[in-house]
């Protein structure tokens, strides 16, 4: 764009311009100037730059009252110029400097600092940016020569004038324009088109730079902590030069050069030299003094600054003072270094990032490592810091708490492994780890964690197999004095990052003391562990360095070891977690309450604490201490992988001890370890641990079964086995179980209870493992078999050929018992008997084969269950009950055996049947359903002699009462008791194929049932019975149906015949009418199917 | 309340039939785990692992017979094994291998288990019962010579020889024998002239099993009574009862003193463990734990006292192993 080229061209434009300004300074000629030498070309206006310079100057310079119009607009002018030119002459530069400045203020001297004169902002502006392009245009050498002694006055004029717009001006622009060329003047310029300075010129710049330092550091730190409205532009400009300036004169290197004393000043500039400072020792020593109090000031106003660009740079700021001014501001550091540790969390990504490349270099560089005084600033700022630490942790925010953190954590990562010099000074180790104790402190006022229970065994059956896929991480924990999860995850950090520099038996060896020293700190000192061991061994840590000695397994071994063996000590492992409700309830029950039938209340509510002392503080505390060792073990398990395996043998016993324990939260995270076991000891499942490991398990289950009433938790262990294997596991336990049955036998009174349960978890997997797929076939094939026997009867009485063949058939087999035999009938009797004699020997080599051991093992429990069914607890008996059912389950496809077994049972179970408990009854009632079930007829005899009279009179005296009762009647126990009875009672007819005058019984009992002044339920209950009757004997039942109530009039089909009369003919409407009318409509339905079916099937024959 | 009685450090299970022999092997150095030898009924004999308290091996070389006596030459790689085949063999485990290098057959039908001695680096004596019923013979190991026969003069009347004992007074020194036998009475061998230096009638019922110290030159012996005989050696080799431990229970299947001979430890009929003073025979403890007749009891010889064990083997198939020297 440069239209004139050649200096000639040049000269030509330029010279009318020029003369015009020199005649008339005027704003307008300078304006006229302007734009001509926007046509010139660079080097073209090199060669006439003095002869450009002159009028501007002049122009600047002009005399008489200021026009400040004109200065602003030569200011330009010169700034124009001297952007597109070199300077090359040190005088040129100084009268210019000099010019520049007197626009703006009074010439030097002696006195207070001069401040800039009643300029306009526009003026100062143009003035101060021409002084930039000045400093720019420069030469080194030229620029230089500023720096010599005899220019120090002019430099300290053009640099406190330049402080003095910084930090007074109002205008934005005008302040970082002055701050820019303040920036400029220190040669630490952005732009890069200065030459590289030597060291001897560096070293010139600081020593005159070092006259300064004390205004210049305090006019910038006022400016940066002033008011923050002045926007971060400023602040950000003034903390560059800042450091830029503080950087430059207390350099080490420089310091370094120094000599000791300062040299004879010579000749006629002594004068001057006395000026300029001598940075000896001493003078460092001062200055770094007074500047440690400017920088801590300006780090803790900057490092909570709003904009992020201002604290990014005082990241930079302490980057470029930890580089360069080690030694000399090193007192400075305990404030630098804060600032660049608390920021390594900042919001900001940028800040934060920057902040981590900052400390990896510092950590790289091993400043720390290498520099025995920054290492005790670091440990004398964690100490303070630990002090403090509690006193925060109750004051601040969570912000605040997170901030203070990240700074302890920031500390430690730069110590790295110089942070051994910390952890063997006993006092800041008692510091730290106190101060991890209070901090840690958990919130055990949560009733919930108490409360939450794992309910029956039986519910809770499904429930936990789907828990065992679920990967075990961590409880979320509540702590006193932190809510925020990330809080949390700082200490984490500070835990591992301890671990991983730290002296691992130090620390365990210490934390394993807080441990056993108090109660309170126990669970906070179990956190730490774990995280310190899983520090050590490197899990999720983040770190600047690494440590200097890799791991030795063996140590990392031999902590996890001591630290398991604590964890697992009876008095750190069996705590109170529950006023065993259990036991407690027990009492109740006997006392027996109306309201226990509720079912759910039955099986353990929480009382209130009998015992004062166990509060529900202290039960909350022990339950969060186990669920803490608990993921204590999971995380050892994770740090040694395959080498957990050793340690199984006394790890993986207590582990499932918890994982049976009754409290929700302890179990849970039990199965949490047990997942994280599997995975660390790389067992396919929870399964495949429990299997490979049984010899482990059934060692400590027996040898605690030895001790039964001291350590209840042995059958909690089998229970848990049982809960999460399969069938494959029953070969490996059947020892144990029989531990367990020789145990029971030597204390039915105490310990029964605990012993049902684990009987009732076995019986329980063993019907899950054996059960249905077996016992339902033969059931279904009976189901048949009775079906179409009913069809052939019913076949036999339709056709005329079947009548004919059973007359036949008659015939023949009258014949054969008279001793006629037919050559015929012969072959057939002779067929007959082979049959006759496999059967029995069939069933003979039943019995004699040795029955699978989960029969076997069912049939010992059901014979132990015999001697409980009459035990005083009505828990116990109810319990038993439960067992034996499920007992008959499994021993069912064994008839053989069964039945003995039922025969035993009986006895006892007609006791509990006739007298007892109502709540026994429903139960016990239900034990026959399913006994009547599995053995059929066997039962019939004694049913109906022991039993029927019984539960008949029962319904019949019941009966009335729930004829009149209201709907809460519903709720009560005799209601459930009559329910249970009318629904059972039909299919036990049907299974035990009473004969017919117990049918008669039953359906009498129940007839008063189909009432309609009958609660709804009990009707459809009867009705049921009824149903189940009409499969048994359809023909009589109908006649008891017709005799309530008959809706039709059988005419009969011929008049010799007598008319056919039943008693509910003609009856009027009454309470039964429906249910009765009901059932015949059923009924009907009923015959005319099988009479469909039977002609169906009959036809293609 | 008094303390809980005591339990077993663990119980080895899985051997699935009666335990006749144990022999620990822990003097190995401390890459090597320490191990348990057991013999069972169903002639497998097993290498516990007692790190992780499992089967590392199990041997098969008795023809599913009931082993009878287990003892190492010399750490545990060289292993010999008695079985009721008739079989004495020697195994060698060394570099995980299991193999029978060489055997010797016994043809003595009965229950008398072998006794060995180290004499010499790399010799041994192993005294059997030999064929003939009431003979027992020496055999030098591993060349397998026959050192002597030992017979009773005829109409001594002693029946089988029904356990075992070789000991010498010091290294070098003459070795001796100690055999029980079945008419009760316990007799002292010399072996090279094979002649009978004492013979000492203690027990009215067949000798079960003894063990002798030779430091205070005092032996025990236990039988099928309720009675334990200890009994001395005096200077001029003559047996005699020092004094008699009167029992609860009956039957002592077998007696075992600890390798530092201040306690010993007998597998009872009554399923219980016994541990009594040396010195004085003060009963100590009674470890109860099985559920059937213990058939024996073996002290370890771990280097390091505090890892040391008992272990005892039983009818149950079980494997008591207790840690007895920690808590005296």
């Amino acid at each position: 764009m440069a239209v004139f080229d050649t200096p000639r061209e040049a000269f030509g434009a330029l010279r009318p311009a020029c003369v015009r300004l020199t005649q008339a300074q005027t704003a307008e000629n300078v304006a006229l100037l302007r734009a001509r030498l926007a046509a010139v070309g660079a080097a073209a206006l090199q060669e006439l730059q003095e002869y450009v310079l002159y009028p501007l100057r002049l122009a600047l310079a002009s005399p008489g009252p200021r026009r400040e119009r004109l200065a602003q607009s030569a200011a330009r002018g010169l700034a124009a110029v001297l952007g597109a030119t070199r300077l090359r002459g040190p005088e040129l530069l100084r009268e210019l400097l000099a010019e520049l400045c007197a626009c703006l203020g009074t010439p030097p001297a002696p006195g207070p600092a001069p401040g800039p004169g009643p300029a306009s902002e526009e003026l100062k502006l143009a003035v101060v940016e021409a002084l930039h392009a000045l400093i720019h245009s420069a030469d080194g050498d030229v620029i230089l020569s500023l720096y010599r002694p005899p220019a120090l006055h002019l430099l300290g004029f053009a640099v406190s004038l330049l402080l003095g717009l910084a930090e007074r001006e109002r205008a934005r622009q005008v302040k970082i324009s002055a701050l820019k060329c303040l920036q400029a003047l220190v040669l630490r310029c952005e732009c890069c088109q200065h030459r590289q300075l030597r060291e001897d010129e560096e070293q010139q710049c600081g020593d005159s730079f070092a006259s300064f330092l004390p205004g210049v550091a305090l006019a910038l730190s006022r400016v940066i902590t002033a008011d923050i409205k002045q926007g971060h532009a400023t602040t950000v400009a003034a903390l560059r030069v800042f450091y830029q300036v503080v950087g430059l004169v207390m350099a080490d290197e420089q310091l370094a050069r120094i000599p000791e004393n300062k040299e004879k000043p010579s000749g006629e500039q002594s004068e001057v030299s006395k000026l300029v400072v001598h940075r000896g020792p001493d003078w460092s020593k001062n200055t770094a003094e007074k500047l440690s109090l400017l920088l801590h000031k300006i780090v803790e106003r900057s490092s909570v600054h709003s904009h992020w660009k201002v604290r990014l740079e005082l990241v930079e700021l302490v980057h470029h003072l930890v580089r360069n001014c080690r030694q000399s501001l090193v007192d400075s550091f305990t404030h630098l270094l804060k600032a660049v540790v608390g920021l390594v969390n900042d919001e900001n990504s940028e800040v934060q990032s920057r902040c981590n490349e900052v400390l990896q270099h510092i950590a790289e560089q091993q400043l720390v490592a290498h520099n025995r005084a920054l290492a005790d600033v670091l440990s004398e700022n964690l100490h303070s810091l630990a002090t403090a630490l509690p006193r925060l942790m109750n004051s601040q925010d969570d912000t605040g708490k997170f901030a203070t953190l990240s700074l302890l954590l920031g500390y430690l990562k730069l110590l790295g492994p110089k942070v051994n010099i910390v952890l063997n000074s006993a006092s800041h180790l008692h510091r730290l780890s106190k101060a991890l104790m209070q901090v840690l402190e958990l919130d055990v006022t949560d009733v919930k964690i108490v409360e939450d229970r794992r309910w029956g065994s039986g519910s809770g059956y499904e429930g936990s197999l789907q828990h065992g896929v679920q990967k075990g991480g961590c409880q979320k924990k509540y702590f006193r004095f932190f809510a925020e999860e990330k809080v949390f995850q700082l200490l984490q950090q500070v835990c591992r990052v301890l671990g991983y520099y730290g002296n691992l038996y130090l620390l365990v060896d210490h934390f394993l003391g807080l441990y056993s020293e108090s109660a309170v700190y126990r669970k906070q000192a179990a956190m730490v562990l774990n995280e310190l061991i899983a520090g050590a061994a490197g899990v999720g840590v983040d770190v600047l360095q690494e440590r200097e000695v890799p791991l030795d397994r063996d140590d990392i071994k031999g902590a996890i070891t001591s630290v398991l063996d604590e964890y697992t000590d009876q008095a750190n492992w069996y705590l109170v977690t529950s006023i065993d409700a259990e036991e407690a309830s027990h009492e109740l029950s006997v006392n027996h309450s109306g309201l226990a039938a509720l079912p759910g209340a039955a099986c353990g509510s929480v009382l209130p604490p009998p015992d004062p002392r166990v509060t529900t503080r202290t039960m909350n505390s022990n339950i969060w201490q186990i669920c803490i060792q608990l993921e204590g073990v999971g995380c050892f398990a994770t740090v040694l992988g395959k080498e957990f395996r050793l340690l199984l043998l006394s790890a993986l016993y207590p582990v499932l001890e918890k994982a049976g324990d009754k409290t929700l939260l302890i179990s849970e995270t039990a199965m949490g370890t047990l997942v994280d076991i599997c995975e660390a000891c790389s067992y396919d499942s929870v399964q495949c641990l429990i299997n490979e490991n049984s010899d482990y398990l059934v060692n400590g289950i027996s040898l605690n079964l030895r001790h039964v009433a001291h350590r209840p938790h042995a059958s909690q262990v089998l229970d848990t086995m049982l809960r999460h294997s399969d069938a494959s596991l029953l070969p490996l336990v059947e020892d144990v179980i029989q531990d367990v049955l020789s145990t029971l036998d030597q204390s039915y009174n105490h310990q029964a209870s605990t012993f049902l349960g684990v009987l009732h978890s076995l019986m329980a997997a063993l019907v899950k493992w054996f059960g249905p797929s077996r016992s339902e076939e033969p059931q279904r094939r009976q189901a048949a078999e009775r079906q179409s026997g009913t069809l052939g009867q019913v076949q036999a009485a339709i056709t005329g050929q079947e009548v004919e063949q059973f007359f036949l058939d008659y015939v023949r087999q009258k014949q054969v018992a008279e001793g006629n035999l037919s050559d015929s009938g012969d072959e057939e009797a002779d067929e007959v008997p082979p049959v006759a004699k496999l059967e029995p020997s069939n069933s003979d080599t039943e019995g004699e084969t040795p029955l699978p051991s989960h029969a076997q093992l069912a049939k010992d429990v059901m014979g132990r269950c015999i001697h409980l069914l009459s035990d005083r607890s009505l828990r116990v008996r109810l319990k038993v009950l439960d067992v034996l059912e499920l007992c008959v389950t499994v021993l069912h496809p064994h008839r053989n055996h069964l039945l003995p077994m039922a025969h035993r049972v009986w006895p006892a179970l007609v006791t509990r049947l006739i007298s007892d408990d109502p709540l026994a009854v429903l139960r016990a009632f239900k034990v026959l359903c399913t006994l009547a079930q599995k053995c059929g007829d066997f039962l019939r005899q004694r049913f109906s002699k022991d039993v029927l009279p019984k539960l008949t009179s029962s319904l019949l005296s019941q009966a009335p009462a729930s004829a009149r009762a209201g709907p809460v009647y519903s709720h009560t126990l005799a209601f459930k008791l009559q329910l249970a009875v009318l629904q059972g009672l039909g299919s036990l007819c049907e299974k035990l194929d009473m004969g017919e005058s117990d049918l008669n019984k039953v359906a009498d009992a129940c007839l008063i049932y189909l009432s309609a002044k009958q609660p709804m339920k009990l009707q459809e209950a009867a009705q049921s019975v009824f149903l189940h009757l009409m499969h048994v004997d359809p023909d009589s039942t109908w006649l008891l149906l017709n005799e309530v109530c008959c809706p039709q009039l059988y005419e009969p089909p011929h008049a010799s015949l007598q008319p056919v009369k039943l008693r509910g003919m003609g009856r009027p409407r009454n309470e039964f009418t429906d249910n009765v009318l009901l059932l015949l409509e059923k009924l009907q339905q009923q015959e005319s199917r099988v009479l469909q079916a039977g002609t169906q099937e009959a036809s293609p024959a | 309340m008094a303390a809980p009685p005591p339990d077993p450090q663990f119980v080895l299970r899985g051997t699935s039939a009666a335990v006749h022999t144990l022999h620990f092997s822990c003097g190995g150095q401390e890459p090597d785990v320490p191990v348990l030898f057991s013999g069972s009924e169903n002639g497998l004999i097993h290498v516990w692992n007692l790190k992780t308290h499992r089967v590392d091996k199990a041997l098969d070389g008795h023809g599913r017979k009931s082993v009878c006596w287990v003892e190492t030459m010399d750490g545990k790689d060289r292993l010999l094994s008695q079985g009721r085949d008739q079989k004495i063999c020697l195994w060698d485990l060394a570099e995980g291998r299991a193999s029978v290098t060489d055997s010797v057959f016994t043809e003595n039908v009965g229950f008398c288990r072998c006794s060995l001695l180290k004499v010499a680096e790399g010799r041994w004596l192993m005294a059997m019962a030999a064929k003939a019923l009431d003979e027992v013979q020496v055999l030098e190991l591993p060349s397998k010579t026959s050192v002597c026969t030992l017979k009773p003069e005829a109409g001594a009347k002693l029946g089988m020889p029904m356990c075992l004992k070789l000991w010498q007074i010091n290294c070098g020194s003459q070795p001796l024998l100690l055999a029980g036998y079945e008419n009760g009475s316990v007799v002292l061998w010399n072996l090279s002239m094979g002649k009978v230096l004492s013979q000492l009638f203690c027990h009215q019922e067949p000798v079960m099993s003894l063990d002798f110290d030779s430091e205070k030159a005092k032996g025990i012996s236990g039988s099928s009574e309720r009675v334990l005989s200890i009994w001395s050696l005096n200077e001029q080799q003559n047996l005699q009862v020092h004094t008699t431990h009167r029992l609860v229970n009956s039957g002592i299947s077998d007696i075992t003193i600890r390798p530092d001979k201040k306690i010993l430890a007998t597998a009872g009929w009554d399923h219980r463990i016994r541990v009594f003073g040396w010195k004085k025979m003060k009963p100590l403890a009674v470890l109860d734990y099985h559920t059937a007749t213990v058939h024996c009891v073996s002290f370890s010889d771990h280097k390091n006292p505090s890892e040391r064990l008992l272990a005892a083997g039983s009818k149950d198939h079980r494997i008591s192993i207790w840690s007895i020297y920690t808590q005296t």
